[in-house]
């Protein structure tokens, strides 16, 4: 299934290709995959995030369906 | 022992007395706003000579506090009607807490209207008022440059002086023009913007203060060692959160910018939608990369002693300085609220701004509301230009324009204007984000983020987590953000400590222990809530003798029947519970003894 994945601030340079950015990538990912197994590939450092699916906080238990936007920040604030 | 510096503008007269004992616990926020309701009728004109200006630094300001340099500016607002309070980084608090001065009052208003004054303290206690009619009408950073007598764009240290200084826009008595304070390296780039303040600093005839603080010392501690050691841990905890010691940082405030959009809650095109598609373009992210490649400072505190350092500076391809890295208020507002997604374009709005002395939140709105009238487009930053423009030659339309987003929309016969109490909305849409929807509804000031800083727990995962597309929690998240908020405004904290604060016990703990050990009174958790509970309720009483109900606690009614994408979601907390948020104000008013 095909997963659209965008990193924000630091979590940019994480991206497969290495080329940072805050495009999103489209990844094929297996069936069942969980938000937890993405983080896992990407090797994003342990320490909190903040993600979305398709614009709504999840769980990175969540498993991921066909043509989902999965959006991973690195804890952010400002104002 | 604090003092108040009273300035009476209609009689040309300097005094001080000492710092009613009645608000020995005050600074800032509580300060200014206890004056503002105390001594200003509330049906006073907001231009009159019964209106007046109260500059206060915090409790804890002059002292070591981290973060803790922060100004409160207050008086009745010409935009809201209502109190306000306003609050700016810069170097001027400090200074003004050195000198043991708790507040300025500037009253009355001169006889001859073509004046203008530059107030100046000295570090030996001497005042004067000088007139320097030589700035009438000059632009802020201009005013700066010949008041110090050097090149406005040359990167230079300040020789020790901070400068509180009055645009074009709040000398023509414009109801969205700011005050200037200027920072550490003496740039006019600090604002207490919100709520027009800068037009009723231009009816008391003063363009500028000058705050000369050579050889000032910091303030003595009634317990330095315990001080001390609450600075320790206060400043450990901020050099530890995440968010107070990586993000801010290294993207500034701006780093919001794709995370509210990814939320849906990033108001695009006045209001019209909650995701902009240029957002990347006007993001954080893409600033420091633009700022780091032409060789711009992209890290430094807003005032001695701030450790998370959110602030930088914006440079031209050249590397000269423009403006200060704008904020993510004002790369929303003059970006993606007008459709325009190019940094350079929102840079150059961001300093004419700046120079012209206007709100950059409320001049984006205005501008966002005049290109959905239809006489210019989305995204025409040439067009947006020439609308500021407008309004640094006081031309007739550009005294609509300067008078803000209603003004602007009322004008043009726009139907949604985004705006509480008269003031613009500021960068999160209150549908898909409802917390943030109950303070612009309800806070004292008019639609004001930082008032109840809700989108801590709403998007951020910051001290907990409420659900933003519902209203469950949001009246109570709302009410203890504002009370929390107050308390900080009075102290002299920049309200970013709040992130590290919410999530860290200890953070927290240091509060109380540097307001005790700095004034060997008593401070506790619960005597900052009802710090935080009084400010609000001096703002809240005045607001109601102004003629304010519930009724004005309320969002304009687009926001109720306009679904907005991409979450397709209205605002739905109730009416009860928006009236809920203010129900300790009773019980507050009788422990003070007012009504
Ligand atoms: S964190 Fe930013 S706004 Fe706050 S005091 Fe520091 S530079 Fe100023």
């Amino acid at each position: 299934m095909k997963v659209d994945v965008v990193l924000f601030a630091h979590f940019s340079g994480f991206q497969p290709d290495g080329k940072g950015g805050r495009h999103a990538r489209t990844f094929d990912l297996d069936e069942g995959t969980t938000i937890a197994d993405v983080i896992a590939m990407l090797g994003l450092p342990d320490e909190p995030r903040v993600i979305f699916v398709n614009s709504r906080h999840a769980p990175e238990e969540r498993v991921l369906v066909e043509g989902d936007r999965l959006a991973i920040f690195p804890p952010v604030a400002g104002g | 022992m604090r003092e108040i510096l009273r300035v009476n503008m209609s009689t040309l007269t300097i005094s001080k007395e000492p710092l009613p004992e009645k608000w020995a616990r005050y600074g800032g926020r509580a300060l200014t706003s206890a004056i503002v309701f105390t001594e200003v009728p509330a049906d006073a004109d907001p231009m009159g000579p019964d209106n007046k200006l109260v500059i206060a630094p915090g409790l804890l300001g002059g002292t070591s506090a981290p973060n803790g340099g922060r100004l409160s500016i207050g008086a009745k607002s010409p935009l809201t009607g209502g109190l306000k309070e306003s609050n700016s980084g810069g170097t001027a608090a400090h200074a003004l807490g050195k000198m043991d001065i708790a507040a300025i009052i500037v009253e009355g208003v001169p006889a001859d209207k073509t004046v203008a004054y530059a107030l100046r303290l000295f570090p030996d206690g001497k005042v004067d008022l000088v007139p320097r009619h030589d700035l009438k009408g000059l632009g802020t950073y201009e005013t700066v440059a010949v008041a110090k007598g050097i090149e406005a764009s040359e990167h230079r240290y300040s020789e020790k002086v901070s400068f509180i200084v009055n645009g074009p826009a709040g000398e023509m008595g414009m109801k969205a023009a700011g005050i200037a304070i200027t920072d550490p390296h003496g740039y006019p780039n600090r604002f207490a913007g919100r709520g027009g303040l800068g037009a009723v600093m231009g009816t008391k005839g003063i363009k500028l203060i000058a705050i000369f603080e050579e050889g000032l010392k910091g303030k003595e501690h009634a317990d330095k060692d315990a001080f001390i050691a609450a600075v320790r841990k206060f400043s450990g905890a901020l050099t530890t959160h995440a968010v107070t010691s990586q993000a801010l940082p290294t993207f500034g405030t701006n780093v919001l910018a794709n995370i509210i959009n990814e939320a849906g809650g990033y108001p695009t095109r006045n209001f019209s939608s909650g995701q902009f598609e240029g957002v990347d373009g006007i993001s954080g992210e893409t600033m420091r990369e633009i700022t780091v490649e032409r060789g711009g400072n992209v890290k430094h505190g807003c005032h001695a002693g701030c450790v998370i350092q959110c602030s930088r500076y914006y440079v031209d391809e050249d590397g000269h300085y423009i403006t200060k890295g704008p904020e993510y208020e004002s790369a929303w507002s003059l970006g993606a609220d007008c459709g325009i997604n190019d940094m350079d374009t929102v840079a150059a709005l961001d300093r004419k701004c700046g120079d012209i002395g206007i709100d950059t939140i409320e001049a984006g709105v205005m501008i966002g509301v005049y290109m959905a009238s239809g006489k210019i487009a989305f995204g025409d930053g040439a067009a947006a230009m020439a609308v500021l423009d407008e309004i640094g030659h006081g031309t007739d339309l550009g005294k609509v324009f300067g008078d803000g987003a209603e003004a602007t929309g009322l004008h043009f016969g726009v139907k949604n204007i985004p705006v509480v109490k008269h003031q613009g909305l500021p960068a999160y849409d209150p549908r898909p984000i409802q917390g943030i929807g109950v303070t612009y509804a309800t806070s004292t000031q008019g639609a004001d983020h930082t008032a109840g800083y809700t989108i801590t727990s709403n998007v951020l995962a910051v001290g907990g987590t409420v659900d933003p597309l519902k209203p469950e929690g949001q009246a109570a998240l709302s009410q203890g953000l504002q009370i929390a908020t107050a308390m900080l405004d009075s102290l002299g904290f920049c309200i970013f400590v709040a992130f590290a604060v919410l999530d860290m016990p200890e953070a927290f703990e240091a509060i109380h222990e540097m307001a005790a050990a700095h004034t060997g009174d008593e401070w506790d958790a619960d005597a900052l809530m009802q710090l935080g509970k009084e400010t609000l309720t001096y703002e809240r009483l005045f607001n109601e003798h102004a003629g304010f109900t519930n009724a004005d606690d309320r969002l304009p009614k687009f926001f109720l029947e306009e679904p907005l994408a991409p979450h397709d979601v209205v605002f739905t907390v109730t009416d009860e519970e928006l009236d809920s948020v203010h129900s300790f104000v009773p019980e507050v008013a009788a422990q003070l003894g007012i009504k």
